[in-house]
């Protein structure tokens, strides 16, 4: 938050006594406000940023992009950047900038040993400073801030180096002492054990990370500390996505409109539509890394709508978008090319087919098979799952647009501008083969000719590459959805219209561009396109219930691997679920309701099925009685 | 890092264009009514915060009402001392010392989820050996810091309580190592990472990991219930001013949108509770077991 001069003027910070002490109590009730109200940062479910050091935050990003294939080197140059300014602004003085370097073992080794020598450096001036308590604080928090580069590697490669190291951070704190509150409480300081904490830490860092550091020279780069007694070579690490990462769904939630809510159907008369749902919120229908990070459908579709926010540094080229076929979620179907997609909204789809941005699938159900199994590692899905999730997506329907007659045609109340835009949207255009927008966007048939077209917007693979078709994509609730194309380049409807001015010289003047841009908003607009109320538990925890509503007919159909999925995909989400509670002393009944799906688990598990049935009307008794609190 | 960086900024720029200290005090004794915030880790934020809640009180007062950021309790009742602040947001610890010390007057409790009242717990991992106190025993602990109500002296008071520590050492004859991490977070982080076995710290401690974290603490043994946190008055503040200002922050109703977003921004309270000296009567005692209050009996019933 930038102060302005005006609220600047009001203030007057007073430290006179400036002590490190930081309080925590009030930070915790924001948090757990936050909670309550469901539209802070510090939402449960929504996970709230890391607070780094910009020289970690950096240094972690790019040990997970220079894994990846292709490596996204702008985003590497840029973090390689930070650490080099910041390891100037400490004064050691200008380094050659990594700007033109693409070797990746070379970058990390030199990124690895700066951070190193950034934390030393400030290890060093702590000892040096131990007669000044406040700046050696200072300098210790520093070089903890900077230690977290490394440490989250360390954890499992080094499980006893990180343990003592732990403690040596620790001891320094420790070392340090207190001044007390007005002069009462005091501490005096220890500068030996301050040392010998310090001590711990340098030894490791030069020992391991030192100046001459060489990273392995297969497998991984990551900072392993090889030099460590205590290194266990083949330790596993879980997979974590790197800072900068946005997976967090939107708040308040897009309204989601199901055909079958629409006309008044009994929820509990449609076990597949409530397979699908389930699985398109699980995490348990895909592979590694999907199920450690918990990853689901919804993470991309968040109720089926595009989640504008969404980006992984090196796999994102803009937010709301991403390479599918990857390095790091499924290395097996790496394509070996960065071609991010913008995430389609996936409103009305059972009328938008073929499928896939280039539309190589005809059907919706190969299409799910392809994002589970090759762009997202699953195993080969059974088939109840996918007749589920193509049974849930095809309930998804458009947003409902008064402003558009059942054939397409703009609605009498709508903007002059606006029936101006649609005189010009039909009118075909000489510059586009006699074609108008229409001819592709076809008005009666929800603004689609279930075609592919290249329409110059895509690179192909040479000059008489064939590949730049794409499929043409609905224009109905695009107002939503920003940004637009298949890459997610052009960020209005406006810059759309002016890309096919431009490309196809349509001489279009300022108001035609502007008529043209108010048919597209009227189109692409619709009523609610989100809910009214940033709460929204109640509706998951319903949601929830109408998973399980499908276990009676798994049972009978004996399909014991969708009813795991479906018990651990509701314990999962409760667990995920539980901190947006706005009563938090409820907490007991969602985590009582989350280990009552893990008991129906392993009794699926190991076959007792009298058991599973009772745990399953163990769970829908608790929701009943609960239901009223649970929000 | 960035923070303190940002406090030093704030401060230079904050030095540059006030008009200093001597017509800051004046003001204050003639009609302006200066309120000392608390900023634990955003100096900027909290001033940016606390805007809506000066907003509501000036109308309501009749009188200007500034404020300023303090960033220790020590700053606080320093100022409220020299007559710089009439108003300050403190903790109980702070406020019994402000008041044995300056005479400052407990004026409104804050408000949490479950009260005016909050305590400490001891955590522990999850998945550890620890279920109780007496599995503690030979173990390490860390605190927040020596000078620190819910993140020292209340946990430390659990082990006496339950006559497991004896003596005036943190570590007794009982820990094997006592550990003052620096702060809440990075205590109940060495708890997660296995560092320390225990931490005497906020009941909400846990609400400073992140979410997949938490279920990974528990806490197994509670404090007594401390007073919240509180919004102190300078000893001379005239009566008048005292009781329009309980009147309008006692007005401050969370259910309602409006109040909603002023109380959101004032950390975080659901809201104001009346306060007495006599609220403080137990953690006194504590507080005085350390040093800290010299005459207990100030705060009895």
């Amino acid at each position: 938050m930038i102060l302005s001069l005006k609220t600047l003027r009001k203030y007057e910070i007073h430290s006179f006594r400036g002590r490190w002490l930081i309080q925590f109590f009030r930070v915790s009730a924001v948090l757990l406000i936050y909670s309550f109200q469901g539209g802070g940062p510090a939402l449960a479910h929504i996970i709230p940023k890391e607070n780094l050091h910009p020289v970690t935050e950096a240094y972690r990003r790019s040990v997970f992009v220079l894994n990846l294939n292709p490596i996204a080197w702008d985003v590497v140059h840029r973090d390689a950047k930070t650490i080099a300014g910041y390891r100037s602004s400490i004064g050691f003085g200008e380094k050659k900038a990594l700007g033109e370097n693409y070797d990746a073992r070379a970058v990390f080794r030199e990124l690895t040993r700066d951070v190193s020598a950034i934390c030393l450096h400030h290890l060093s001036n702590a000892v040096a400073l131990f007669e000044e308590p406040e700046q050696a604080i200072e300098e210790v928090k520093k070089a903890q801030a900077v230690w977290m580069a490394f440490s989250e590697f360390l954890q499992k490669t080094d499980p006893d180096g990180y343990f003592r190291l732990g403690q040596s951070w620790l001891g320094m704190a420790n070392a340090l002492g207190s001044r007390g509150l007005l002069g009462i409480g005091a501490v005096e300081a220890d500068r030996e054990g301050f040392n010998r904490a310090a001590k711990g830490v340098i030894d490791y860092l030069e020992s391991n990370f030192g100046k001459n550091y060489e990273p392995p020279k297969n497998g991984k780069l990551a900072p392993f500390p090889v030099n460590s007694p205590t290194y266990k070579p083949k330790a596993r690490f879980a997979l974590r996505l790197p800072p900068g990462n946005n997976i967090n769904k939107q708040i308040p939630r897009p309204r989601q409109i199901l055909n079958m809510a629409s006309r008044g159907v009994d929820e509990s008369d449609t076990p597949l539509i409530a397979v699908g749902d389930m699985a398109f919120d699980s995490a348990f229908i895909y592979g590694e890394p999907m199920r450690s990070i918990g990853m689901s459908c919804n993470s991309c579709h968040n109720k089926s709508i595009t989640n504008p926010n969404f980006f992984i540094p090196g796999l994102s080229q803009r937010e709301g978008g991403m390479d599918v076929s990857n390095s790091f979620f499924a290395p097996h179907a790496n394509n070996g090319h960065f071609d991010p997609i913008d995430i389609p909204d996936l409103r009305g789809i059972r009328f938008t087919a073929p499928y896939g941005r280039n539309g190589r699938f005809a059907s919706l159900r190969e299409f799910a098979r392809n994002v589970i199994v090759n762009e997202f590692n699953g195993p080969e899905p059974e088939p109840v799952i996918l007749d589920g999730l193509v049974a849930y997506m095809n309930e998804f329907d458009f947003l409902p647009n008064r402003y558009l007659e059942k054939d397409g045609r703009l609605a009498n109340e709508t903007t002059p501008e606006a029936r101006l835009g649609e005189k010009l949207f039909n009118k075909p255009f000489s510059q586009m083969g006699g074609m108008s927008c229409a001819s592709c966007h076809i008005p009666s048939a929800n603004f689609v000719d279930h075609k592919r077209h290249d329409i110059g917007s895509i690179e192909g693979a040479g000059s008489t590459g064939k590949d730049g078709a794409l499929d043409t994509p609905t224009l109905l609730g695009i107002l939503w959805s920003p940004p637009y194309f298949h890459d997610g380049s052009q960020p209005t409807l406006r810059s759309v219209v002016n890309w096919f001015d431009q490309t196809y010289r349509l001489n279009l003047k300022t108001g035609e561009i502007e008529n043209l841009t108010a048919y597209l908003e009227t189109v692409g607009g619709g009523t609610d396109p989100y809910e009214d109320t940033p709460y929204y538990l109640d509706a998951e925890m319903e949601e929830f219930y109408f998973f399980i509503s499908a276990y009676e007919f798994l049972a009978e159909k004996n399909l014991l691997n969708a009813i795991d999925i479906t018990f651990q995909t509701i314990a999962l989400e409760i667990r995920n679920h539980k901190w947006e509670l706005q009563d938090l002393q409820y907490l007991p009944v969602m985590e009582k309701m989350a280990d009552v799906m893990d008991e129906a688990h392993a009794a699926n598990q190991s076959g007792n099925f009298e058991q599973v049935r009772e745990k399953v009307a163990e769970y829908r008794a608790l929701y009943a009685e609960n239901k009223e609190v649970l929000k | 890092m960035s923070m303190s960086i940002n406090m030093k900024i704030i401060s230079v720029i904050l030095a540059a264009i006030l008009t200093g200290a001597a017509a800051f005090g004046e003001e204050t004794k003639d009609q302006t009514l200066n309120i000392a915030f608390i900023s634990y880790a955003n100096p900027q934020q909290v001033a940016y915060d606390s805007e809506a809640i000066l907003k509501y009180l000036e109308p309501r007062l009749g009188i200007p009402v500034k404020g300023f950021i303090t960033l220790d309790y020590g700053s606080s009742i320093e100022a409220m001392r020299s007559d710089k602040a009439d108003l300050a947001f403190v903790d109980p610890l702070a406020f019994m010392m402000a008041h044995e010390q300056i005479g400052a007057v407990p004026l409104l409790l804050e408000v949490y989820q479950n009260g005016p009242s909050y305590h400490a717990s001891v955590w522990v991992r999850r998945d550890g050996s620890a279920a109780k106190l007496e599995d503690l025993k030979g173990k390490t602990i860390a605190y927040a810091d020596q000078v620190d109500m819910s993140g020292h002296l209340l946990p430390r008071n659990v082990f006496n309580r339950a006559g497991l520590l004896r003596g005036n050492r943190p570590e007794g004859n009982f820990f094997k190592q006592v550990y003052f991490a620096g702060g809440d977070e990075q205590a109940i982080r060495a708890v997660l990472n296995g560092f320390v076995e225990a931490a005497g710290i906020s009941q909400y401690a846990y609400l400073l990991l992140r979410p997949e974290e938490r279920d990974l603490v528990m806490p197994i043994a509670n404090s007594i219930e401390s007073p919240s946190h509180l919004i102190m008055a300078r000893k001379g503040l005239p009566e008048e001013v005292r009781e329009k200002l309980k009147d309008a922050l006692l007005a401050l109703d969370w259910k309602k949108p409006e109040d909603k977003v002023i109380l959101d921004k004032l950390y975080g309270v659901r809201g104001f509770s009346a306060a007495s000296l006599s609220d403080f009567s137990e953690v006194a005692k504590i507080a005085a077991r350390h040093g800290f209050v010299k005459n207990p009996d100030l705060f009895s019933e």
